[in-house]
């Protein structure tokens, strides 16, 4: 590698530059021209306040022999994977960097303990990814295990199926998600193929490369969509994309189509959330705190999460809660300084769930704004807080996405194999083990959706989760289990998961569709006969089970079949049941949710009233 | 009712006398023309059974319908569609329905089903309904190959009722498509509410209530692969022709849409096909591709016939169940995936080949609650609320 005397020059400089800034343990805010750029010269500067390629990526960048220069890199291309983010990121940012080592994203808590409880993987330990140290919400420390030592089917289907879906693991070869590990996963922008497409030619069209060098601290929606594209497929669906029967048409350019991601899946379009069509990105609701973690490790993903449709939208009768900013330190100053519009001391900031801050919403001029927090772009929140339609007895109970959901995604029939015959990759371990998975499916659909409650005591939306049916073939091709249905609190139940979808709209589920329609109640596509209600689309291990439900309505009695995930959540019993299909006795003539009559509970004895059975006799 | 069912069981066990006990007496070549001569032409059969030769005439042995059909829509990208694609299923010999050589027999219901298979009215009646084409989907019971979704039989094929229960051999050598219809065999009751709004029973075919589920496609794609190589990015189920897939945008089986049938009834209606063609060497040149050949839909009965049906507001609180989604209730964004139709749901561009739609001014007045219908609505309500109880089973 030759050099030339300026660089000679600029290289001792920042050899100087670089050894204060070591020295000061702080990040260099001045440019450095070091030996790397003799030949990543055209590489685009990671941003302006990450001018020195040695603090991230470490190395030797005196060095002209590129050996000796990429000599103690860290990563050595990625300096932010967890194996390495104490030596790279972490020594500037040790704030985000303790936080996220233990947010869900990254430990996966709440998808092993997931699995272990709905594949009868359950061993009364607590799992994490790694298995590192953590802070439980009681602030008490504790010692996860490492998934690496669940030593059965659960652990397996993890490790080999569901890993690779976490921030602590890059995925370079997967088209449409794509990501690298550790912060770079959030905060570097990839593309569909994972190539390097920048203006270095050094690493043009290199794979397993972020698209540009150019860091971004604000993730726009993309970017969450490399791994929120499966199972619940929030991302998917909040910009009004369907991954439906992958029936791969209508082609594009005579490949599958309309538009295609990882797996040979193929996405269509759907109306979008209304606040995706609104110009908003993930991150304008979704705080730090619930993606990065808040330095507490929670259980489960619900746990994490902090925001509620009601912090900005309030509820029947409390308006929205807010907090005005006085301290100089105070957080929410602190995270919108790469904001287009950040908060400023005085203003009302609007608080979460949790009760602390969010960074880009606040009260003004009596009404809720919410700042595009990479867009700058001002939305205003509508609040529903004494409007008669929200106020009806009895939907206190409900979560706002139970009526406002468009689209709910329900994969019916998860039929997985498991083959010890082969093997696979162990994304954990990092190494081929024997044992294979494969899966096959039944049906999906999109609406309507089943309610039931969940961990809150609310009704929500709920989704399978899931309906797993599982073979396993031994080592000498024997099947030791086939379709077998596993054990859920205590008997042999398939499982749905509440769920918000992330497909939001404007217009509410009608009245008389959701009371009058026993699909949202969770049974099936059905006909209504005298005494029941009768399943139309069978689960195949049953006569007459639905599959895309939980209930079934046999001589008037109802009977739950299927379970709830997550604790205290449950179907609707019997009375409930019965209880919301009344109101279609008072709906036809009360046709609307702002009628006073569904504001306190509702009398049928006033359909025998003098009034009733004169509007009901015979005209 | 009681005398019904002896009928069909007397039926029934005629049916299952085997019917080489009629033929035993007979010499060989009475039947089989010659030594070597299948019995899987008419030829011999029609010998002795003459005036049953003229099924070969109607829709099963022609099959002008679908073969117009083609024609008229991939015919115009390839004029041997038909042959490549459709043409496996038609009658050619008595012995496609009645049996092999040796037990000549009256047609199973599963020998009715080797054709009235998959998308095809018939394979319902035992409670199939099509998967998806992707081979993801491809599993669980199959019958000759054919994998279904189970759902609800007919409450008929329950009975143990096979096709020729009403659809005899008399009505089909004479060009019908039934011997019975519904009302041959059923009084309606006046017992629940619905069968007392006059309306119901004079403009709705039974079967517009009583077909509980009705297998839908949305959107029918031919996929036309001129190398074999290209399919290796598509797994998709094979078809019968190997120069063709076929796939579709979205399939359902739930109750299907209404629309008038040619009896100027309200009946279901299902599309028939929303078609379209990708020629995929083409379109890997920048030629066309999703062509839409045809938006037609046709009224018919679905064999899903149960005692229940939807409730009130599955019919008049849902105009999208006529093709009239309102745009605010909109899932399916088409325009954006360039399907050349606005929604499924909406008669615009699209038409049924053997009725209409329901028009939107009529739609309103169905739906326009009234007196009687919120009268009838709460008592169907209250009858149904009395027989469900307050608790639930463990």
């Amino acid at each position: 590698m030759k050099i030339s005397s300026f660089n000679l020059i600029t290289t001792a400089v920042c050899l100087f530059l670089g050894l204060a800034a070591f020295c000061l343990e702080s990040c260099s805010r001045v440019p450095s021209r070091s030996g790397c750029i003799s030949c990543h010269n055209a590489l685009e500067a990671a941003s302006v306040n990450h001018p020195s390629c040695s603090a991230c990526h470490g190395g030797n960048e005196n060095a002209t022999d590129k050996s000796v220069a990429h000599s103690g890199m860290h990563g050595p291309a990625n300096p932010s994977e967890p194996a390495v983010w104490d030596e790279s990121c972490g020594r500037c940012h040790r704030y985000q960097l303790e936080r996220v080592g233990s947010t869900i994203m990254q430990t996966n808590a709440g998808m092993i303990r997931n699995i272990q409880l709905t594949w009868e993987g359950e061993d009364g330990n607590r799992y994490t990814t790694h298995g590192e140290k953590q802070f439980d919400a009681d602030g008490q420390q504790f010692s996860p295990k490492p998934v690496e030592e669940l030593d059965n089917l659960s652990g397996e289907l993890y490790r080999k199926f569901c890993s690779r879906c976490h921030i602590g693991s890059g995925n370079a070869g997967s088209y449409g998600a794509t990501h690298a590990s550790g912060c770079a996963a959030c905060h570097f922008p990839w593309n569909n193929e994972g190539v390097y497409t920048g203006s270095d030619a050094t690493m043009k069209g290199r794979a397993g490369h972020s698209a540009s060098h150019a860091m971004t601290a604000l993730p726009d929606t993309q970017v969450c969509a490399r791994c929120h594209n499966r199972s619940g497929r929030i991302a998917l669906s909040y910009q009004g994309l369907n991954d439906g029967n992958n029936g791969l048409v209508p082609t594009s350019g005579g490949e599958g189509g309309p538009l295609m991601t990882s797996g040979a899946r193929n996405l269509t379009h759907i109306t979008p959330d209304v606040h995706f069509a609104a110009g908003m990105e993930c991150i304008d609701c979704h705080t730090s705190r619930d993606v990065m973690g808040d330095g507490f490790a929670y259980r489960t993903m619900y746990l994490q999460t902090e925001i509620a449709c009601e912090d900005c939208h309030g509820t029947a009768r409390e308006l929205p809660r807010y907090r005005e900013i006085i301290r100089e330190n105070d957080e929410a100053l602190r995270e919108s300084r790469n904001y287009k519009l950040p908060v400023t001391s005085g203003m009302n900031m609007i608080r979460t769930v949790k009760g602390r801050s969010y960074s880009n919403v606040f009260y003004r001029d009596n009404a809720v704004w919410v700042a595009g927090k990479k867009s700058g772009k001002l939305h205003r929140s509508k609040v529903i807080t004494g409007t008669p339609e929200h106020d009806l007895a009895g939907h206190e109970r409900l979560e706002c996405y139970s009526c406002h959901s468009r689209a709910v995604p329900q994969c019916y029939g998860c039929h997985t194999t498991y083959d010890k015959r082969r093997s696979g990759r162990d994304f954990i371990k990092g190494a081929d083990t024997p044992g294979s998975f494969s899966e096959s499916e039944d049906y999906r659909m999109l609406y309507p959706f089943p309610l039931a409650l969940n961990q809150r005591g609310r009704i929500s939306p709920v989704t399978p989760g899931c309906q797993t049916f599982v073979s396993v073939t031994e080592p000498d091709g024997s099947r030791s289990k086939t379709e077998y249905v596993s054990m859920f609190k205590g008997r042999q139940q398939l499982r749905f998961a509440p769920f918000y979808s992330h497909n939001t709209g404007k217009k509410a589920v009608g009245c008389a569709e959701c009371h009058g329609n026993p699909a949202f109640l969770g049974f099936g596509q059905h006909v209504v006969e005298r005494e029941g209600i009768k399943g139309t689309l069978i689960c195949e291990r049953s006569d007459s089970k639905p599959l895309d439900g939980f209930l079934t309505l046999d001589k008037g009695r109802v009977k739950a079949y299927s379970a709830i995930t997550r604790e205290n959540a449950r179907p609707l019993n019997g009375a409930e049941v019965k209880k919301t299909l009344k109101v279609n006795l008072c709906l036809p003539c009360h046709d609307k949710p702002k009628d006073p009559i569904y504001r306190k509970g509702l009398d049928y004895r006033a359909l025998d009233d003098d009034l009733h059975r004169r509007l009901l006799s015979d005209r | 009712m009681r005398l019904m069912m002896i009928f069909i069981a007397v039926y029934y066990l005629t049916a299952s006398i085997p019917a080489l006990a009629v033929h035993g007496g007979s010499i060989c070549v009475s039947c089989h023309r010659s030594d070597t001569a299948r019995l899987d032409s008419s030829g011999g059969c029609v010998v002795c059974h003459r005036e049953h030769e003229r099924i070969f005439g109607y829709a099963m042995g022609k099959r002008d319908g679908e073969k117009q059909f083609a024609q008229r829509s991939y015919g115009r990208f390839d004029s041997d569609f038909w042959e490549k694609n459709c043409d496996s299923c038609h009658l050619q010999g008595c012995s496609d329905c009645h049996g092999a050589v040796g037990n000549i027999r009256k047609p199973t219901v599963a020998d009715c089903q080797k054709c009235h298979t998959g998308y095809y009215t018939g394979w319902d009646y035992s409670g199939r309904a099509p998967r998806e084409d992707n081979l993801r989907y491809q599993r669980g019971l199959a019958v000759n190959g054919e994998t279904f979704l189970k759902m609800l039989p007919d409450v008929h094929y329950r009975a143990g009722m096979t096709c020729g229960a009403c659809h005899s051999m008399s009505s089909l050598k004479d060009g019908q498509k039934a011997s019975k219809g519904c009302r041959d065999c059923h009084q309606p009751s006046m017992k629940p509410v619905e069968h007392r709004i006059a309306a119901h029973l004079e403009r709705l075919e039974c079967y517009a209530c009583h077909s509980a589920w009705a297998a839908q496609e949305y959107g029918t794609f031919f996929l036309r692969f001129r190398d074999q190589r290209m399919k290796e990015d598509f797994d998709l189920k094979a078809g019968s022709s190997a120069e063709y897939l076929r796939s579709s945008y979205l399939k359902k089986q739930d109750a299907p849409p209404l629309g008038i049938n040619n009896r100027g009834l309200v009946s279901p209606i299902r599309p028939m096909f929303i078609a379209y063609y990708t020629d995929i060497m083409s379109a890997r040149n920048n030629g066309p591709e999703n062509t839409l050949l045809a938006t037609e839909w046709r009224a018919w009965f679905p064999h899903t016939v149960q005692r229940g049906c939807v409730t009130c507001e599955g019919c008049h609180d849902n105009p999208a169940r006529f093709l009239l989604e309102p745009e605010s209730r909109r899932i399916y964004n088409l325009t954006k995936d360039g399907m050349g139709l606005e929604s499924f749901w909406l008669q615009k561009g699209q038409r049924v080949s053997n009725g209409s739609f329901m028009d939107a001014a009529r739609y309103l007045r169905m739906s326009s609650k009234s007196p009687a219908y919120t009268k009838a609505y709460i008592e169907k309500w209250k009858t149904f609320l009395n027989h469900v109880e307050n608790s639930s089973r463990p």
